[in-house]
């Protein structure tokens, strides 16, 4: 008797799982999201389900290299811009140059370090994917490990700073634009050497916020906020935005800045990632110093 | 079934292509974006198995994920929102459908139809937007942006349909 209770009993038992059993594989398909999203905040390190793959980056490039042609215009405007202050620039630079040869001709003993030099480098890319609304955005560009690209570098736009390289495959990389909660960028004012921490605010793409600088830094609405070079990934000086508005911070020992950002990340287009070679260097001396507290 | 097959997979894939090529990058006021793929979920035929539904829900919504650069999270609020189609059209439009009818005006009527879609985005959106604030958490913003994409999404698939001339001629 009970032997047949028994057979009932796992009979229904099956039927029931076969009936629901599109609550398991709800069940199952939710958690595996789960997984995707939680491992991806923690870092985005996930090259299959981002648009750095192969199948989603070449899509992405060739709507990249269609509408790229739609800005020409602008772009072209503001190479003109750029290539007119780097002359200007240029001729200064010249003009001290004249300057101080004039002054050191006479020395003989002048010799430069020849193995002394700028150790950052630069890859130019192409925007193919790229997002401004989102509370996470994230940039795809056509250059990839092939190109030389690794994570952890800086990119740049001919305007000021982008974001930081995060994912890379063969011939594509995904970058976290300041535009993203997780990038938080060292800066300061320019004038100045004290920094702050700047963060985007979620809101806007054309504002970010610079907190904890210190309430005794001077400076005036329309400065220039420049990156702070206390990492590895940007050399100082690169700009960031201006200042627009200021407040304090509830606190009361530090400024909350708000920044107009000098990149347009809604009309991105080319960006330059650069490469410093020794931030391998840097990086692992300060993990060795921080060992040994 | 054949023509079934060929027709959710014609589907799914210009309405992938429609949101990531485009919709993506519309963002109206800097708060609205349209979500359109999820009109393919929604003109699954009536009758198509739980599990089938569920599946391929999460199966759009990891596509889209991947080209929008947010893994998971379209996987997660789709799969959802497949999860309650069928109770939701059992709820809305009764027992007496019968099997195989792809959700239409014609089959679901005006009304009903677009309260099927208006709970079904509801669902997804809140779903999304509250996934994606788990980094970011701002209330006032988070509603307005909910609201604001639920009514583009909502307007879009409304007027799609009523241009989709195919299921208004068969209404099958």
């Amino acid at each position: 008797m009970s032997i047949v209770n028994c057979q009932l009993f796992m009979r229904k038992l099956l039927d029931f799982l076969v009936r629901k059993r599109h609550w398991f594989l709800f069940v199952l398909l939710e958690v595996l999201s789960l997984v995707l999203v939680y491992r991806n905040n923690a870092y985005q390190r996930n090259i299959m389900f981002s648009s750095a793959n192969v199948i989603t980056g070449y899509l992405s490039s060739v709507s990249g290299f269609v509408t790229s042609y739609l800005n020409l215009r602008e772009i072209n405007r503001e190479l003109l811009e750029r290539n007119g202050q780097l002359e200007m620039e240029l001729l200064e630079l010249q003009e001290q140059l004249e300057v101080m040869r004039a002054d050191t001709v006479l020395f003989a003993g002048f010799a430069p370090d020849s193995t002394e030099q700028f150790p950052y480098s630069f890859v130019m890319a192409d925007v193919v994917n790229n997002s401004v609304t989102h509370l996470s955005n994230y940039i795809t560009v056509n250059k990839g490990r092939k190109d030389g690209v690794e994570p952890d570098m800086g990119v740049v736009s001919e305007r000021g700073v982008v974001g930081i390289v995060s994912t890379v495959s063969d011939h594509f990389s995904v970058v976290i634009p300041l535009l993203n909660p997780k990038f938080k960028l060292s800066c300061k004012v320019a004038g100045s050497s004290y920094f702050g921490t700047l963060s985007w605010n979620g809101r806007n793409a054309r504002f970010a916020n610079l907190d904890e600088l210190p309430r005794h830094v001077e400076f005036e609405k329309g400065d220039t906020v420049v990156t702070s070079g206390y990492s590895a990934i940007f050399p100082a000086g690169i700009i960031v935005g201006k200042v627009v508005d200021f407040k304090k911070q509830h606190d009361d020992n530090f400024y909350s800045l708000e920044v107009e950002l000098a990149t347009n990340f809604q009309a991105l287009n080319n960006v330059r990632i650069i490469k410093n070679y020794r931030q391998a260097e840097q990086i692992n001396t300060e993990r060795e110093a921080k060992k040994n507290d | 079934m054949i023509n079934n097959i060929l027709r959710g997979f014609i589907y799914f894939v210009v309405l992938v292509l429609v949101q990531v090529l485009i919709l993506n990058n519309i963002h109206f006021l800097r708060v609205a974006t349209p979500f359109l793929y999820l009109y393919f979920i929604l003109k699954l035929p009536v009758g198509t198995s739980g599990s089938n539904v569920v599946f391929f829900s999460f199966l759009i919504g990891l596509v889209v994920d991947m080209f929008s650069n947010t893994p998971g999270m379209h996987a997660f609020s789709c799969t959802l929102a497949g999860f309650i189609r069928q109770p939701l059209i059992l709820l809305l439009m009764g027992k007496d459908l019968p099997e195989g009818i792809y959700p239409s005006y014609k089959t679901f009527g005006y009304g009903g139809f677009f309260r099927y879609t208006l709970v079904f985005i509801v669902v997804h959106h809140v779903t999304l937007f509250l996934i994606e604030s788990l980094t970011f958490f701002d209330p006032l913003f988070l509603t307005i942006r909910i609201v604001a994409s639920v009514v583009t999404t909502v307007l879009l698939i409304c007027t799609i349909e009523a241009f989709n001339i195919g299921s208004q001629k068969s209404g099958d």
